[in-house]
């Protein structure tokens, strides 16, 4: 194809984006997915699939301004979410908490957002060029990945445990061991098996990721809100103009920026793994690279920077399969590719053809420009609320609790309308607030989650069609000692560092306190030893595909458990320091367990009230009796409040979209459920 | 104009009046909303064909109810299709779209299903779906000949057991001693599809109208050839392969060809009332839906997004479903042996 020819399509892809109807389109399309973004469950993949029918009467570049407006900004947007509150806005948007809400908790949210739309900004203009520059060379590039390259992908995902790991290499490998073995929830994907599923069909595909990052990260958040009775800033706000700064944190880092963005669009080609991975990947990448590690976790801009820029070039490296095979690489081009067909466009080679020729190459360039652009505007928006935006750290925390505990347990049942999925919220809440309090790394079980899968069902199909002999293939040689390099680079420079640290005569600031009897703590870990046992006791009638990568993962994970359980019991457990100005005023244990109790009451409770009540009536009257009741807020603000949510609630997921709330289970027993 | 208006005028007095046989499911569905519930993710094909006849129904349901499509995921549509059986209510307002392939299932015992797919009111479908099993020129197979004397088994894609593409290569494994090994577990068509391209696989078995269109360019090209078609009559455009029933050799052949895979193909894709639904409201969606199928609009849509429509009646769907449950006993082992065991 002559250069002159490409060219001339990538100009006219770009004039196609500004012909009035596209743009004043794809305009709708930004502002859908702008709220979509910011709403923690209500995902980019849901409301695209809704927004499918409207296209049937639009031109293609109308169509895809259209849907790419709305899917290109969920991820800039969702971060916003995942920084003020501490729940993920999207489910790629989750591992921006881990840095983003400390910094919001420290005074710093105007940085963190200036950090996070600037490098999301950054990342979503290399993920469209990262598309248009692999146009050329598309094909050789997706089928050099057969089976045993992806797997070999997925175990070298995995090696980023130990970087996310934080100070505790051991807790962090067991908590990637769970999830690993929380991903082998639900029918094996070779022979259809139940495993874990205690005859429940909601498990037959597995756990969500949605109920999991909410429950994992928001439920934790919204205790410890109640628990210090403040509002979500702790720190003083002066530093709420640092918006600015956040954007010079980008160019001062901007070498991590561009190769998260490069890891995010790489991840995104390779079929099947999506935002989701890459955010983490991103995240650990961050980490790995930084010299002084121990800042991660308490508020380090770097890990903002990370996965903003990641989960927005993910996007752009997504659609690079989907249009030259017609094979999505994530969820949000597994619908895009139903607007393929809704236009009549048959992804493949015609799409990388000239106008000229019968193709639409301009229509594929001007894809590029729809993610730039729409991604331009956004962030443009976004600037200039932040302030406004950012003030919302300064809100008291009894305000806050109430609307978002509601919209949480929405989010989490409009992802799929599955009731059961609220259950899944509150365990994985309970299990998310129970590390958090006994010091686990939270991230490396999310990454287990993800990757797990995919590694599963490659290293069978690898198995399969080539019997043993892939692991000679030339691209798992390189990924083997790629994985080799991953593993053990950070233990060396831990090792080195130690050294270092010991040279120049400073400890580690974790003290280690004796305890004579016993931690709760190490209550903790004996519960992960009795459920990987029990989980593996289970595993035992699986049969042998199913039930290999069960046992892969359960028998080591059940040794570290217990070399865990056995380290705390002879050597005390390992204690970071409490640091001051993150927790504020020192509350005694007393008062931080009562509390604890009261909102996990609350958590409960908004459940059974929603279970019994339904959704929009039940949700109403515990967002009015915890404003009320639990917060003592005084009455024109609770009904003022409360009207507001359930105006929202109703408005928006029952009349605008349908979501099918089930009639509360009360109503049905007295046989009053409305026709 | 105002002849136009008077035309309008009494166009809805006569139709008022002819209307009056069906004047109490008229009064019933004015003013209400029916809901399509799909089984399956939102975006996918079952979901696609679910809401673009979801825009086009309402008009032609007397009373012009609203119409609105929802989706119900999980296990293959099997949470959906119990909660059609056991929860929905029957009054004509809910109906649901669930891969039939679970009609099948339900004899053969397949965990989980906890309705009987006999009691459903059938509404009808919009395609079949005729399975055409095609593999690439670089596997070395080229035609059915090739393939009964390939030294080593032919590898062919599944995705998950009961699933097409699965339960076609078994049976013609089973029935027609072809050498086949199906390596399951890829998501979906089009990561078979990839991996035939990439040399992983030999090829695969589905729907020919879903095939036409996805692999267009590579059999356009021949990189990718038919070499066997599961269905009773040949396609008109690859008339030329083979039918697999006529390259069975015994009647236990045949019906493992016509049970396992080709008259599952009228009910791949059904729509249903739950069971108890009352007859008029029955008949009225019924006739809707076929209307829907015809009417200009809906089928320029369709044309748009290349569904094919080949519609099936829910008379005829009944039929079939209910001949599924005549099956021998004996026939039914062999059909469990040849679609689940290793």
């Amino acid at each position: 194809m002559p250069i002159a020819e490409i060219a001339g399509a990538f100009a006219s892809g770009f004039s196609d984006v500004f012909a009035p109807n596209t743009l004043g389109l794809m305009l709708v399309g930004i502002a859908l997915g702008f709220a979509v973004g910011i709403l923690p469950g209500l995902g980019g993949p849901t409301t695209l699939a809704l927004m499918l029918p409207f296209i049937f009467t639009m031109q293609p570049v109308e169509a895809f301004a259209f849907l790419l407006g709305m899917a290109a900004v969920t991820a800039t947007t969702g971060d916003i979410t995942s920084i003020l509150f501490g729940v993920p806005g999207e489910p790629t948007t989750a591992s921006t908490i881990v840095d983003g809400h400390p910094m919001a908790k420290k005074g710093e949210a105007g940085r963190a957002l200036g950090a996070a739309l600037a490098s999301s900004l950054v990342g979503a203009i290399f993920g469209a060029f990262a598309l248009a520059l692999a146009i050329p060379i598309v094909r050789p590039l997706v089928l050099t990945f057969g089976s045993p390259e992806l797997f070999m992908l997925a175990v070298l995902g995995m090696t980023f445990v130990a970087s996310l790991s934080g100070e505790n290499l051991l807790k962090g490998l067991i908590a990637g061991g769970i999830g690993l073995l929380f991903a082998t929830v639900g029918l094996d994907p070779m022979t259809a098996t139940q495993r874990y599923t205690f005859d429940q069909l909601f498990l037959w595909d597995g756990i969500g990721l949605v109920p999991i990052t909410i429950g994992f990260f928001a439920i934790p958040e919204i205790i410890d809100l109640a628990v210090q009775r403040s509002a979500i800033a702790r720190a003083s706000v002066e530093k709420l103009g640092g918006v600015m700064q956040g954007v010079k944190d980008t160019f001062r880092h901007f070498w991590l920026v561009v190769r998260c963005s490069a890891l995010g669009a790489y991840v995104g080609i390779i079929p099947g793994m999506g935002g989701g991975v890459s955010q983490w990947l991103a995240y650990a990448h961050a980490v790995q690279s930084s010299p002084r590690q121990e800042r991660f976790g308490k508020g380090a801009v770097e890990g903002v920077l990370g996965p903003g820029a990641a989960n927005n070039s993910t996007l752009g490296g997504n659609l690079i399969p989907t249009i030259a095979f017609g094979v999505p690489g994530g969820v949000m081009t597994a619908i895009l590719l139903g607007a393929f067909t809704i236009q009549g466009l048959v992804p493949g080679p015609s799409m990388l053809t000239p106008e000229s020729q019968g193709g639409h190459l301009s229509l594929t360039f001007s894809f590029v420009w729809m993610i730039v652009i729409s991604n331009l505007v956004t962030v443009a928006v976004c600037f200039v609320f932040l302030r406004q935006l950012a003030k919302v750290t300064m809100i008291r925390g009894s305000l806050l609790i109430p609307p978002i505990l509601l919209l949480i347990y929405v989010g989490a049942f409009a992802e799929k309308n599955a009731f059961p999925d609220l259950l899944l919220v509150l365990l994985f809440g309970v299990l998310g607030w129970l590390m958090e309090k006994f010091h686990w790394p939270r991230p490396p079980l999310i990454l287990g989650v993800v990757l797990g899968p995919l590694a599963e069902n490659r290293l069978f199909l690898a198995t399969d069609n080539y019997g043993l002999a892939w692991l000679g293939r030339p691209g798992v040689l390189i990924l083997i000692a790629l994985t080799l390099a991953g593993a053990f680079y950070p233990m060396l420079k831990r090792a080195m560092q130690r050294r270092e640290n010991r040279s120049a005569g400073s400890q580690r600031a974790a003290t280690k306190i004796k305890r004579p009897a016993f931690d709760r703590g190490m209550l903790f870990t004996l519960a992960i030893v009795v459920v990987v046992g029990a989980a593996l006791w289970q595993s035992r009638n699986f049969g042998f595909r199913p039930g290999l990568f069960p046992w892969a993962v359960g028998i080591p994970l059940f040794v570290l458990a217990v070399a865990q359980l056995f380290v705390e019991v002879t050597r005390g457990v390992e204690r970071p320091p409490k640091s001051p100005a993150e927790h504020g005023e020192e509350i005694p244990d007393s008062i931080v367990a009562r509390r604890t109790a009261v909102m996990f009451g609350w958590i409960f409770g908004y459940l059974v009230a929603i279970w019994l009540l339904g959704f929009t009536i039940g949700g109403v009257l515990c967002t009015f009796l915890s404003l009320k009741v639990g917060s003592r807020e005084p009455w024109p603000i609770s009904l003022a409040l409360t009207a507001a949510m359930g105006a929202f609630v109703y408005g928006v997921f029952e009349l605008a979209l349908h979501v099918p709330f089930p009639p509360g289970a009360l109503f049905d027993w007295v046989g009053l459920t409305p026709s | 104009m105002r002849v136009r208006f008077l035309t309008l005028i009494t166009a809805i007095v006569a139709a008022t009046y002819l209307g009056s046989g069906a004047a109490q499911a008229q009064s019933f569905y004015a003013g209400k909303t029916l809901r399509i519930i799909v089984g399956l993710s939102p975006g996918g094909g079952f979901d696609t064909y679910a809401r673009t006849i979801g825009r086009h129904l309402g008009k032609h349901i007397p009373g012009n109810p609203t119409v609105i499509v929802d989706n119900m995921p999980g296990a293959g549509s099997i949470i959906m299709t119990n909660h059609m059986y056991k929860v929905a209510k029957p009054d004509g307002l809910t109906m649901g779209h669930f891969n039939g392939a679970l009609i099948l299932g339900q004899v053969l015992g397949q965990a989980g299903i906890e309705f009987d797919a006999r009691k459903f009111e059938y509404v009808g479908a919009a395609v079949s779906e005729s399975v055409v099993c095609s593999l690439s020129k670089a596997s070395g197979v080229t035609s059915i000949d090739q393939w009964k004397a390939a030294k080593t088994p032919v590898k062919m894609g599944g995705v998950a057991p009961g699933a097409t593409p699965d339960n076609s290569a078994r049976i013609l494994h089973a029935a027609l001693g072809l050498p086949v090994q199906v390596v399951s577990g890829y998501k979906g068509t089009s990561r078979i599809r990839l991996a035939v391209e990439s040399g992983e696989l030999a090829g695969a078995c589905w729907s020919w109208q879903s095939m036409r269109v996805t692999w267009r360019k590579a059999i356009d090209s021949g990189d990718v050839k038919p070499i066997v078609q599961i269905v009773p009559k040949p396609f008109p455009d690859i008339s030329k392969v083979p039918l697999a029933i006529d390259l069975a050799t015994t009647e236990e052949a045949k019906q493992l060809i016509r049970y396992g895979v080709q008259n599952a193909s009228a009910y791949a894709r059904p729509f249903i009332l739950p069971p108890g639904t009352p007859m008029d409201r029955v008949a009225v969606l019924r006739t809707a839906f076929q209307a829907t199928l015809k009417d200009p609009d809906f089928l320029a849509e369709a044309k748009k997004a290349r569904l094919i429509i080949d519609p099936v009646t829910g008379e005829e769907m009944e039929k079939i479903v209910a001949d599924v449950f005549t099956m021998s006993p004996a026939l039914q082992a062999k059909l469990k042996e040849a679609l689940y065991t290793k």
